[in-house]
């Protein structure tokens, strides 16, 4: 699916009070007591479109902190389960990041691998991601190195870019044309393509000059050194705190719990949880075979760079610099790229996966 | 900076410790070193963005911290009190660590912003900090240093949240509250929160709900709360590593306030003041008990 439309500024608020109206919940970022995150709004002036990049990533709102998988009740030697509903209600997410968007696209290889998770998709399907190009943001973004850029449509439904008056608006799925058709009186022909194309190149431009490598040297070369002297410190300023794993938008690793509500009745949940902890790896006899911060960080690039674009193909980063941001220690997940670009490459044979 | 590297330099050279734990230009900001050969020892700096509290990094939790052989850490006079408190709490032997101590005008909220202090951006528990060097230190360096910018510190924000009614105070922290994800790190990245298991991540019976529900919230922040209670020294590394930004440091300061009314306990560098909760008492206030 393929089309361009034109999306003026005055359209757009008509557009969230259309679909509002129409009850469909419409997210957007939303700036509260100094800090920005995808919020429910009702009108698009709550939205602070071309703020800073949210805090938390795009993947809450398909994989919550925590949620329930089943209730159960017993009652003698009876256990009923009630099933959580896997359909939901339709939401419309605008003013998402690239690099928010792409990690959805991402997300969906492991979700619905072997076994297709329900929650995960019953939300993607509910959703239409209407992304805004971004200029880019500051100097920990590097979206472009791992294969996709400011302006980078993957996972996206329509891709905005702001221009005079409004946003050039690329349609890149069957559900972005469904949005634009289901609203003809928002969405006017196309205008600005070429100040689209200009903001285009310059945010490429801008991103680019953050980080340079090359995504499959890195993966050819984490693929034969697992051992290898360039772990041994990387993690000693860590914290193993997991804050990087809290805010990136493909981090989807996740804990299962039973919580007993009284003595007969229960939820069953899954919660978000990190590699970076000690206790995701200890065993039943206490034994860790991830002993300390160094295996455990070599685990996360191992992960990201190598094992997971070599069972789903895509990278496990969508280059949004959250980590990097939000790391207390000033790990810098870039500075760690660009070292293990510029390792010599010596791959064993039959080490490419 | 020059005396810093030079000591650093020495005390690597002649074998009295095998790292020295400071501060270096990272490229983004100020970050954590490990210097292990006296050549690198240039690398360190301390300025007003050496905000982290390096303390931490003698918490047993750390064996790769541990291999690395004997230490010397940068010590600002607020982390000086964190090693007093392991010191204190039997998990480092004075003995077994070089502090190398340095004189603070202040350090600013973020380590990667700028570096200028002025009363916006200077951190704040640094906005009533009364101490300019740490007591508990084997070497002292810098310069002189006038106090931090005033501003808005710690105290009148926690002043404006007593001011409210309960209901209006219980909103407020429901509201902070809900954020939290359970990454925990602000466990992590505490000097003082050094158990082997917390009591967080036990499941035989699983005291603490991990998921991050408001209820499962609560019961962690309130545990989390009691247990630092007569122990956090306030260096707000929890509140600065949340990546929710919840304000821990208001409860932590809150705390010190309580500890220090009932129990005359102060924060101190003092490794020889007894600890509240380690401590026995006879004329301890009991009236609770009936």
């Amino acid at each position: 699916m393929s089309g361009e439309r034109f999306l003026s500024t005055e359209r757009g608020e008509r557009l969230v009070a259309d679909l509002t109206l129409s009850g469909v919940r419409v997210y957007a970022p939303v700036e509260a007591q100094g800090r920005t995150e995808y919020g429910l709004i009702k009108d698009l002036r709550e939205a602070a479109l071309g703020g800073p990049l949210p805090g938390m990533s795009l993947k809450s709102l398909f994989f919550p902190p925590t949620e329930p998988l089943f209730r159960w009740r017993q009652s003698g030697s009876e256990v009923a389960l009630e099933a959580v509903p896997t359909t939901f209600e339709p939401m419309v997410i605008l003013g998402v990041r690239p690099c928010d968007a792409a990690s959805l696209a991402v997300l969906d290889g492991v979700m619905g691998w072997d076994y297709k998770d329900e929650l995960w998709f019953g939300r993607r399907q509910a959703a239409t991601i209407l992304t805004i190009a971004c200029p880019g943001f500051d100097d920990a973004c590097f979206c472009s190195a791992v294969g996709l850029g400011p302006d980078a449509s993957k996972g996206s439904d329509l891709l905005l870019v702001p221009v005079e008056g409004g946003y050039h608006v690329e349609i890149v799925s069957d559900k972005g044309a469904a949005l634009v058709k289901a609203h003809p009186a928002c969405f006017s022909d196309p205008r600005g393509r070429e100040s689209a194309e200009a903001f285009r190149q310059q945010a490429r431009r801008r991103v680019g000059s953050n980080l340079e490598i090359d995504p499959h040297r890195v993966r050819a070369w984490l693929a034969g050194h697992f051992e290898d002297r360039f772990f041994d410190g990387l993690g000693l300023r860590c914290h193993g705190c997991g804050a990087c794993a809290s805010v990136c938008p493909t981090c989807h690793c996740f804990d299962i719990v039973d919580e007993p509500e009284g003595l007969l009745a229960g939820t069953r949940r899954r919660h978000w949880d990190t590699c970076q902890t000690g206790k995701f790896t200890v065993h039943a006899s206490g034994h860790n075979p991830r002993a300390d911060q160094n295996p455990r960080f070599r685990q996360r690039v191992m992960h990201k760079f190598w094992i997971y674009p070599a069972k789903f193909g895509d990278v496990l980063c969508t280059g949004c610099g959250r980590c990097t941001r939000a790391c207390p220690a000033g790990q810098n997940l870039l500075e760690i790229l660009g070292q293990l670009d510029r390792q010599p490459q010596q791959i064993p044979e039959g080490m490419t996966s | 900076m020059r005396e810093l590297r030079e000591l650093a330099k020495k005390l690597l050279e002649e074998g009295t410790v095998s790292v020295v734990i400071g501060w270096e230009e990272g490229p983004r900001g100020v970050r954590p070193a490990f210097v292990t050969s006296p050549e690198d020892a240039e690398q360190l700096v301390f300025n007003s963005r050496s905000v982290h509290n390096l303390a931490t990094y003698l918490n047993p939790r750390r064996p790769q911290v541990r291999r690395l052989g004997k230490p010397a850490v940068v010590v600002k006079a607020c982390d000086a009190a964190s090693v007093a408190a392991l010191i204190r709490e039997t998990q480092l032997k004075r003995e077994d660590v070089v502090l190398i101590g340095v004189r603070c005008g202040g350090v600013v909220g973020r380590p990667d912003g700028p570096a200028e202090l002025t009363p916006e951006t200077v951190a704040r528990r640094c906005m009533d900090c009364e101490k300019r060097e740490p007591a508990l230190c084997d070497h002292l360096v810098g310069e002189a240093q006038p106090a931090p910018p005033r501003g808005e510190g710690l105290g009148a924000r926690l002043g404006a949240l007593e001011a409210m009614p309960l209901s209006e105070r219980w909103a407020f922290w429901a509201g902070e509250l809900a954020r939290c994800v359970r990454c925990h790190a602000c466990r992590e990245v505490c000097p003082l929160c050094f158990c082997e298991r917390c009591v967080a991540d036990k499941t035989v019976p699983q005291w603490i709900e991990s998921s991050p529900h408001l209820r499962g919230n609560l019961a962690w922040q309130m545990t989390r709360a009691l247990h630092q209670a007569g122990r956090c020294v306030g260096c707000g590394e929890c509140e600065r590593a949340c990546p929710a930004g919840i304000p821990l440091a208001l409860i932590n300061r809150k705390l010190q306030q309580a500890v220090a009314e009932r129990y005359n306990f102060k924060v101190s560098d003092d490794p020889g003041v007894p600890a509240p909760v380690g401590a026995f008492r006879l004329d301890d206030p009991q009236e609770f008990i009936r």
